[in-house]
């Protein structure tokens, strides 16, 4: 891009109630209702009659669809009402990063839920045949989103590594059962064919229909990188990405958060065709204004330069789980204190640590426009 | 003699888990979220009887982690944020010391559902060990981590001892960090000798088996000095460990050889594994005179309830072939 510090947001943002409801079919109170005209209107929503008319039927079978349509158009209307250079369609169309994706291959089955921490679980699934694409993943929301800005467009996409580590492997472990001796060499070996096999049948099948349907650039989100953090696992991840993306015409970036970076910067110089990399900082630094000293959470920076990755960074400005709504000149310093770090300005994109799913519309709406103000401030001190 | 137990936290059964949502959400009050752990206890309790487990654990349902006990009723600790539970999607609260720790009450007993463990079978209970509990917290308070596993070993001793009084016959001591290193070749010599050091603290001379329990990570790393651990047993995670290493050594003392995968779903083939468990246990106890254990490999909470259900079959079913084929 040619602009200095372009913004842009990494993740899902929350689903209104009005979506959440509408796409279930259940009925919705007039607050909700009034919620979505609200927000339609300061974002220049055109026709929100017919939203209205849509959430106060009953159930019919193409209210799915519609409601998949309008929230995808609030949340591109909403990154740009707030400023931002790139945007997409805020995961609207999607249940949540995960299920999203098992849900719509075959091969796999919902085994139940599993704790993650306290009284919050996830719904875990089983690999019990080998993954097959039946149908686009994120085509259709990407269409749309195509259709609905001028923006420049990305697409975030869950990463096959990722995908495989939070899913039971049993259908290759079962295969490979009496092959070797050692287990755990065993289920390595199940791991590494079940990633590439989904990475051939599915993840590549899917970014060539994006591809082709006019998609620039591909975000492969991959929270789960830095989990195993031996030498054999992270190769095994590289390698993965590598494969991935491998031969397309288009721009990758990875998104990592709540990670490991000194894992991570020993390997990130050995991606390829990787232009950016999306990652999470602002959770780590203090509040306090200022350039040097104040900046603690950008110290990995220098991890990553010194371990020769030349990329870009999706930087990290905004923390995605506080309410605290960062001031311009915190934006400003961060954005100021790695240029300083790195010597390169034109290598930032100005980012959120990860998506704004967990913080309501109107506090992440404030967030995201303190953040483009940031970006602003730091181009005028540059000039 | 071969038996069988389980080596930590069960996973909640689907009814509980939708009581713990609804507690959240504020539609179930605290009574009727007790009644479903209660309810749900008595379920893995039964599971355990009716698959002749040696000892008998209450399924651990309500402990939200390994720590969480202890984070929570400890004077002088904080509960912190959520950190990753080793190379798990899983995540504990960070114990965060913040001043000398001290313990106000039997923390194990209160949260265990003693009422619930039967009359007839020995009771065993779980308790995260010294060294995995230091490298895990974060030391705002002592010297080094090295004080903060003596002050909690102390500790540990306290709550074993009280443990030992209310009918408990045996303590497993968890301690994952001890072999879980990724980046790290192995372990000084001279760190492994303080944590016998600690260990003795806890368990010397307690009247009660004791048993330190490994996990995540590769045994035969801290071998031989774990040999001389001051345990009755100690229990291997046979899905992270090098076998052939192990059996270039020969054990004095009893092994918890954790041969079912509580982080995998697939239900392992019984003829499999008692080849397996036969093999290391001709190595490695040539007399055949120790104690030997059929375990999960760690806690079961990662796999949904049935799941689990499942491999305590296989568990049991391994343990009474290898009774009648091999001792």
């Amino acid at each position: 891009m040619n602009k200095l510090f372009p913004t842009q947001e990494i993740g899902s943002l929350a689903k209104p109630r009005w979506r959440v409801k509408g796409y279930r079919g259940k009925p919705l109170s007039k607050e909700e209702i009034t919620e979505a005209v609200d927000w339609g209107r300061k974002l220049g929503i055109e026709d929100l009659d017919e939203l209205i008319k849509l959430l106060s039927e009953t159930d019919s079978g193409d209210r799915k669809r519609a409601m998949l349509e309008w929230s995808a158009k609030y949340a591109i209307r909403f990154f740009e009402s707030a400023g931002l250079d790139v945007v997409f369609a805020g995961e609207q169309w999607r249940s949540e990063m995960y299920e999203h994706v098992i849900r719509k291959t075959t091969g796999f089955k919902f085994l139940g839920c599993v704790k993650c921490f306290d009284y919050r679980y996830f719904n875990k699934a089983a690999c019990i045949d080998k993954p097959k694409y039946v149908g686009s993943l994120y085509l259709d929301e990407f269409l749309f989103a195509k259709e609905n800005t001028e923006k420049e467009l990305k697409v975030p996409f869950t990463g096959p590594y990722t995908l495989v580590d939070w899913t039971f492997n049993e259908f290759y472990e079962k295969r490979l059962s009496g092959e070797f001796r050692d287990f755990k060499r065993r289920k390595l070996e199940a791991k590494r064919e079940f990633l590439f096999d989904l990475i051939k049948k599915v993840i590549r099948p899917e970014i060539s229909k994006l591809v082709d349907a006019g998609a620039k650039w591909i975000q492969i989100d991959e929270p789960a990188a830095t989990t195993n953090p031996t030498d054999e696992e992270m190769e095994l991840f590289l390698e993965s990405f590598n494969e991935t993306v491998k031969g397309f015409n288009c721009a990758f970036s990875l998104h990592n958060c709540y990670s490991n970076y000194e894992v991570l910067a020993k390997h990130a110089c050995k991606l390829r065709n990787c232009s950016q990399l999306a990652l999470e900082f602002a959770n780590r630094d203090s509040r306090q204004a200022g350039i040097g000293d104040p900046r603690t959470g950008y110290k990995e920076i220098k991890l990553f330069e010194d371990y020769g990755f030349r990329g870009d960074y999706g930087l990290g400005v905004i923390d995605v789980h506080t309410n605290f709504v960062e001031p311009p000149e915190l934006v400003r310093d961060r954005i100021l204190h790695v240029v300083k770090m790195i010597g390169d300005p034109g290598r930032i994109y100005v980012s959120t640590d990860c998506g704004l799913r967990t913080r309501k519309w109107e506090l992440s709406f404030k967030k995201l426009k303190n953040m483009v103000l940031g970006a602003e401030l730091a181009r005028k001190a540059l000039k | 003699m071969t038996c069988c137990y389980l080596t930590g936290i069960l996973p909640r059964t689907k009814e509980l888990i939708e009581a713990t949502r609804a507690y959240d959400r504020g539609r179930v009050n605290e009574k009727e979220l007790e009644k479903a752990f209660e309810n749900a206890t008595l379920k893995v309790i039964d599971t355990q009887l009716s698959t002749e487990f040696s000892y008998i654990t209450d399924g651990m349902l309500k402990w939200q982690d390994l720590f969480r006990p202890f984070t929570e009723n400890l004077s002088g600790v904080r509960i912190g944020g959520l950190a990753r539970w080793f190379n798990n999607n899983t995540f504990y609260r960070k114990p965060i010391i913040v001043g000398d720790i001290r313990r106000k009450k039997s923390i194990i007993e209160e949260i265990t559902y003693i009422k619930y463990l039967p009359k007839n079978s020995p009771w065993k209970a779980i308790l995260p060990a010294p060294y995995t509990f230091a490298q895990l917290s974060e030391n705002q308070f002592y010297t080094d981590k090295i004080e903060l596993m003596f002050k909690y070993a102390k500790i540990l001793r306290e709550e074993i001892e009280g443990l030992a009084r209310l009918g408990f016959k045996y303590v497993q001591l968890s301690d994952p960090a001890l072999v879980y290193k990724p980046i790290a070749t192995s372990m000084a010599s001279d760190e492994l000798s303080l944590i016998g050091e600690a260990l003795k603290v806890a368990v010397k001379g307690i009247i009660i088996k004791t048993c330190l329990q490994t996990f995540f990570g590769d045994f035969s790393k801290i071998l031989p000095e774990a040999l001389d651990f001051p345990v009755d047993h100690v229990g291997i995670d046979l899905y992270e460990t090098n076998f052939e290493k192990l059996k270039e050594y020969s054990f004095e003392k009893g092994v918890a050889l954790g041969l079912v995968d509580s982080r995998d779903s697939l239900v392992e083939n019984e003829d499999e594994l008692v080849t397996v468990a036969k093999e290391i246990m001709e190595s490695i106890d040539s007399s055949k005179a120790c104690e030997v254990f059929i375990c999960p490999n760690c806690d079961l909470e990662f796999l949904p309830w049935k799941r689990a259900e499942e491999k305590t079959k296989v568990i049991s079913c391994v343990a009474k072939r290898l009774k009648e084929e091999f001792l």
